[in-house]
């Protein structure tokens, strides 16, 4: 079995290195310092656990693991945490298999046998036990997982089934429903209409048209986006307080 | 960083329910609390529009007597009253009080008297009634007034204690705050050196256990600046072993005086902070930068600065302020208006000052 170790400090890397080499049938293929290398390690070394270590900086590791689950074969998540009393109560209750540093040598040859995949009512049990927003969009692109910083999305755009991400890359389709999306990022994104929940840095300007329609100009790109009046007020209240 | 404080540290000391009648602040209260009293009775007793200053003078010498005999008893009695407990020795003190307002109240009925005498004056413009009606009025409101202030001084003593207790209890407690994160992850970059380089791990060992002596200490205790820096400089090492090359430590302290004294763990939680705040969030790390110095007044500062991650990064951790509110509170007792934390977060980084008075220590 392939083996991905995450964690952002070296020394607690090396140990489990160390631990899961000197297990029969167990190897310590890749190593990554934060969230968003270990997505990146997933997709490159195709391992089949990984232990994953929460608080890292940048992208944690609840956030790495919610996008690996979009993966169209994720590996096995193993949680490994110094303490983390919020993550633990979440732990108990949706039984992810987690690890306690110092992890203990039996402890890592159980969970690693016992190894599957949580599912995504699982991860987002964890996730609101900690409610942090994410930081990045994750989007499929076939087999591969993309990952859209979230500083760069100005807008998504509900259509039907699924939410266009329009971003300064391009634009892409994810499968979460806008109303997450809003509840999640609220103090970085203002819904503008039915359909419409827009990034409030990448606003340029609130205008009307001809016919007094209230719309949106946004930095780095000619488009209009036509909002609805009941909004209106909503967003100019925020870009005042930006 | 600290740990659970267990024991007693001695410092609340039951103040007593009597007041220092001794002390020259309650003396001044009580001539004070005499001479309002005297015009209350003066008033209240709505004397000829000629005599009221005569009344007035009279009285308050009278009640002078009786409130500096009565202080003058209680201060030499106060041990002793106070061995009996707050019952006891109140009704104690309230019994002695009636023999002083008893006594004085019958020296002065003599006194008049005599002078009366030798002046040929009528002993009504002194004091009117007999001896007996004077002394026994005198002694009923003695009792009244008296009993009113004992209680007084008892609900006031046991207030300010009860307040004290409450401060001592939630330094201890916030002292008592360990980041379990800390510990937990000291433990295993420990477990992680063991196998490969055992004299770094030793050397965690001894840093880690300097950290706990000093926060088992006393709340209230105070200790060299030389001391609070080595204690500093070992919380840095372990979480250098830690987080590697992510943490730089920058030390500019080389000019301050490293006898002065400092409460202990006052520089530490701040390193502490700008790790657990600033360094540890950021994917790249970054260098905290201990700077010492001078203020114009001749104050010691000192500073601790770090970056912080910027707009965009997750959702900031909380408990920053607690340990900055506890190490207000201390240097607050510790050096009163001259202490003083200081937050700056107006730059891109963020930064704490602390400046104190140069208190030396005994060698």
């Amino acid at each position: 079995m392939r083996i991905l170790i995450v964690d952002d400090e070296p020394p607690a890397r090396h140990r489990l290195a160390a631990l899961v080499d000197a297990l029969p049938g167990f190897d310590a293929v890749a190593e990554a310092g934060d969230g968003q290398a270990a997505v990146k390690a997933v997709m490159s070394c195709e391992p089949d656990i990984v232990l994953l270590d929460i608080r890292m900086p940048g992208m944690d590791g609840i956030e790495a693991a919610r996008h690996l689950a979009q993966l169209p074969n994720p590996p096995a998540v193993i949680f490994t945490t110094a303490y983390d009393a919020y993550a633990l109560e979440a732990f108990d209750t949706q039984a992810v298999g987690y690890l306690l540093k110092p992890v203990r040598r039996r402890r890592l040859a159980e969970a690693l046998e016992h190894a599957v995949r949580p599912t995504r009512a699982q991860l987002g049990a964890l996730a609101a036990a900690r409610p942090a927003p994410r930081g990045h969009v994750s989007v499929r692109r076939g087999d591969e997982l993309h990952l859209i910083p979230l500083d760069d999305v100005r807008y998504f755009e509900a259509d039907q089934k699924y939410v266009i991400v329009h971003h300064e890359g391009g634009e892409d389709l994810i499968d979460e429903s806008l109303k997450t999306l809003e509840s999640e990022h609220v103090e970085r994104f203002v819904r503008a209409h039915r359909s419409l929940l827009v990034s409030v840095r990448h606003i340029a300007s609130l205008d009307k048209d001809e016919a007094g329609r209230p719309g949106l100009r946004l930095r780095g790109t000619d488009e209009r986006l036509a909002i609805s009046r009941r909004h209106a007020a909503e967003i100019k209240r925020k870009l005042k307080t930006r | 960083m600290a740990a659970p404080v267990a024991a007693e540290d001695g410092l609340g000391q039951d103040p007593g329910f009597l007041p220092d009648f001794c002390s020259p602040g309650v003396v001044l209260g009580l001539v004070l609390f005499v001479a309002l009293l005297a015009i209350v009775l003066v008033v209240a007793g709505q004397p000829a529009p000629g005599a009221l200053w005569s009344t007035l003078a009279r009285t308050s010498l009278f009640l002078l007597w009786i409130a500096l005999t009565g202080a003058a008893v209680l201060c030499y009695s106060r041990p002793r009253l106070e061995a009996l407990g707050p019952t006891q020795g109140g009704l104690a003190a309230l019994a002695i009080l009636a023999l002083v307002v008893g006594v004085v109240s019958a020296a002065a009925w003599a006194l008049s008297a005599w002078w009366a005498q030798r002046t040929g004056l009528l002993m009504d413009t002194v004091i009117s009634g007999g001896p007996g009606r004077f002394v026994l009025g005198n002694t009923v409101v003695g009792l009244i007034v008296g009993g009113a202030a004992l209680r007084y001084f008892y609900v006031s003593q046991q207030w300010r204690r009860n307040v004290e207790m409450e401060a001592r209890a939630r330094i201890r407690a916030l002292q008592a705050r360990i980041r379990p994160h800390f510990l937990f992850n000291s433990m295993n970059t420990i477990a992680s050196l063991i196998p490969t380089a055992p004299e770094r791990a030793e050397e965690a060992i001894e840093d880690l256990s300097d950290l706990f002596r000093a926060s088992l200490a006393d709340a209230g205790s105070m200790i060299r600046l030389k001391e609070e820096l080595e204690i500093a400089r070992g919380y840095e090492r372990i979480e250098s072993l830690r987080l590697g090359d992510r943490l730089q430590v920058e030390w500019d302290v080389r000019t301050l005086p490293m006898r002065a004294m400092i409460p202990g763990l006052s520089i530490q939680p701040l390193i502490e902070n700008a790790i657990y705040h600033g360094i540890e969030r950021l994917p790249d790390g970054g260098t905290v930068t201990v700077r010492g110095s001078r203020t114009a007044d001749q104050r010691i500062e000192i500073s601790v600065q770090n970056p912080v991650p910027g707009h965009g990064a997750p959702a900031s951790r909380s408990g920053h302020h607690i340990a900055l509110e506890n190490l207000r509170q201390r240097f607050a007792i510790a050096f009163g208006r001259d202490g003083e934390v200081v937050i700056d977060d107006s730059g891109n980084d963020y930064c704490v000052r602390l400046r104190f008075p140069e208190k030396n220590g005994v060698a």
